[in-house]
């Protein structure tokens, strides 16, 4: 059980407060804070009761939603003595609860995140462009060198987060940097990889690279520009994912875990009156 | 402008002693650590999260004598020194309007998106690389207080083992605090505003180039003082044991760092 607990955590337990049904807004919350690892492989929650003091909801609420993530594997209750409610990371289902989550936004929900996170990360690009000290600029060297290491989906978003949030300490700014690890939690929930996800990452990997590059040459007006272009396609490529998931809001917990990018948009193609 | 005001000696002194404080405070912080394994080994315990818990009392003295400097100060435990934890997070702050310190805490998991990796932190690797104290930033302190910072650190070895590095927070805002009214009295004024300048531009760059503080805005914490910014006849000092310069010049910096359009 690791003794460090982090600002990130403190919110995974405080109380939920969207209109959502309460137990699924509670499968929403805990699922995206293992996505993020801000709860690790292995760990035990607390105590179902303390859970729901914490979160805000009855303990009828809370059952409801661990025996959901029961079953997406999430999940995994041991009996006896040394029991309880274990976390398991478990990609499938994760990637099904993102897509859950991205289908219940409006487009235009995804548009303004992206055009927010636009205006943020590039604004500290630009600063750190004019700021960066030679120490720092390895640090951003080192954050990409990372997310080309990544191998797995749940790599990638977290080495692509923490580039950002490395390129907004390097601003020299703490509003920034703080409003871009909020929005790292946030976007990280939502990302969705294609099928091509290695074709993805390396057009993704070439576009941080470039900005880096940028800012090692002291032109912030280009790393600016370069970031807002990367954090727009990132946008429109969610967009896209977003229409071709359709209205219907049903979640079948086999069906979906297996919705990829690819059929996805070959749904979309079957659909033209769409 | 009289030559009392240009001497830069002056200036670098208060600076000096304001960072041999805060150093003073982290000294003290190291000693006690030492005493805590001390004590362990004569009990025949091997070290344990529970010995440093001892340092808490002295921990807070500390912290009340320095508030209007230091933030918060601490101790981070090197792998292996502890059983089985990576490193120890051993920091508590003082928030304003609080009579306790608080323990700071961090995400130590590698896996999570808000880890905090201490191992690449310049404040941890390079006390341990060269065993002398050292001074970070400004920098924000991402993941972890999400201030701009200044961090004093020194590294603590007993019997030829590194077992980590002690150190102290100081707000970048509260250094200048505390320094700039000190340079306006060597001054015999305050600050550089417009036609009543009545003191010379004089900063304090790191290693790095990056101002750590300054008393004229051409010049902003955080920025980066590059080769050209600093007019001819600036004046240079180099503060002892830190990796930082002082520049004074009777005449105006250049803006730094700034776009130019």
């Amino acid at each position: 059980m690791p003794a460090a607990i982090g600002t990130g955590r403190q919110a995974v337990f405080a109380p939920l407060d969207d209109g959502a049904g309460r137990s699924e807004a509670v499968v929403r919350r805990l699922g995206s804070a293992i996505a993020l690892g801000l709860i690790a492989d292995g760990e035990q929650l607390p105590a179902e009761s303390d859970l729901a003091t914490s979160l805000g909801v009855a303990t009828v609420t809370l059952r409801e939603a661990l025996s959901d993530l029961r079953r997406r594997g999430l999940v995994e209750t041991r009996r006896g003595r040394g029991g309880g409610s274990f976390v398991r990371v478990f990609e499938p289902a994760l990637t099904a609860l993102t897509q859950r989550r991205v289908r219940e936004l409006g487009s235009a929900d995804l548009r303004e995140l992206g055009e927010f996170h636009a205006a943020v990360a590039g604004t500290a690009a630009r600063l750190a462009a004019e700021r960066a000290t030679a120490a720092e600029m390895e640090r951003l060297v080192a954050a990409v060198d990372r997310y080309a290491d990544a191998t797995t989906n749940a790599a990638r978003r977290r080495t692509e987060g923490r580039y950002y949030i490395e390129v907004a300490a390097a601003a020299q700014s703490v509003r920034l940097t703080r409003q871009e690890i909020e929005l790292q939690s946030e976007l990280a929930e939502l990302q969705l990889f294609p099928p091509d996800t290695t074709g993805w990452a390396t057009a993704t990997l070439g576009r941080h690279r470039a900005v880096v590059a940028a800012v090692g040459d002291r032109d912030g007006t280009l790393a600016r520009r370069l970031t807002e272009e990367c954090i727009g396609l990132r946008t429109l490529a969610m967009i896209e994912v977003h229409l071709s998931l359709g209205p219907t809001p049903g979640d079948t917990l086999d069906g979906d875990a297996d919705v990829s990018w690819s059929t996805a948009k070959g749904e979309l193609d079957d659909e033209p009156s769409r | 402008m009289t030559s009392r005001a240009a001497d830069p000696t002056r200036y670098a002194a208060t600076a000096e002693s304001l960072v041999e404080r805060v150093f003073g405070a982290v000294g003290l912080l190291r000693e006690q650590v030492l005493d805590c394994r001390s004590n362990a080994l004569s009990r025949r315990e091997q070290l344990q999260a529970k010995h440093f818990a001892e340092l808490r009392p002295g921990l807070s003295a500390l912290l009340h004598a320095h508030r209007d400097v230091v933030v918060g100060m601490g101790m981070v435990i090197a792998p292996g020194i502890l059983r089985g934890e990576r490193h120890r997070v051993e920091w508590w702050q003082l928030l304003p309007g609080r009579d306790q310190p608080s323990a700071l805490r961090v995400d130590l998991n590698p896996e999570s998106l808000g880890f905090y990796d201490c191992d690449s932190a310049e404040w941890f690797s390079v006390p341990r690389r060269t065993g002398r104290r050292h001074i970070v930033g400004p920098y924000v302190d991402a993941l972890g207080t999400d201030r701009y910072l200044l961090t004093f650190t020194a590294p603590v070895v007993a019997d030829g083992t590194f077992l980590g590095v002690v150190g102290a927070d100081v707000p970048v805002a509260r250094f200048e605090r505390c320094l700039l009214p000190a340079w306006a009295d060597r001054a015999g004024g305050m600050g550089n505003v417009g036609a009543g300048k009545v003191a010379p531009d004089v900063l304090i760059i790191n290693s790095q180039g990056r101002v750590v503080v300054s008393n004229s805005a051409r010049a902003l914490s955080g920025e980066l003082l590059t080769d050209e910014s600093a007019v001819a006849g600036t004046v240079r000092l180099d503060l002892p044991d830190v990796p930082w310069q002082l520049l004074l010049s009777e005449r105006l910096f250049h803006g730094v760092g700034r776009n130019q359009p």
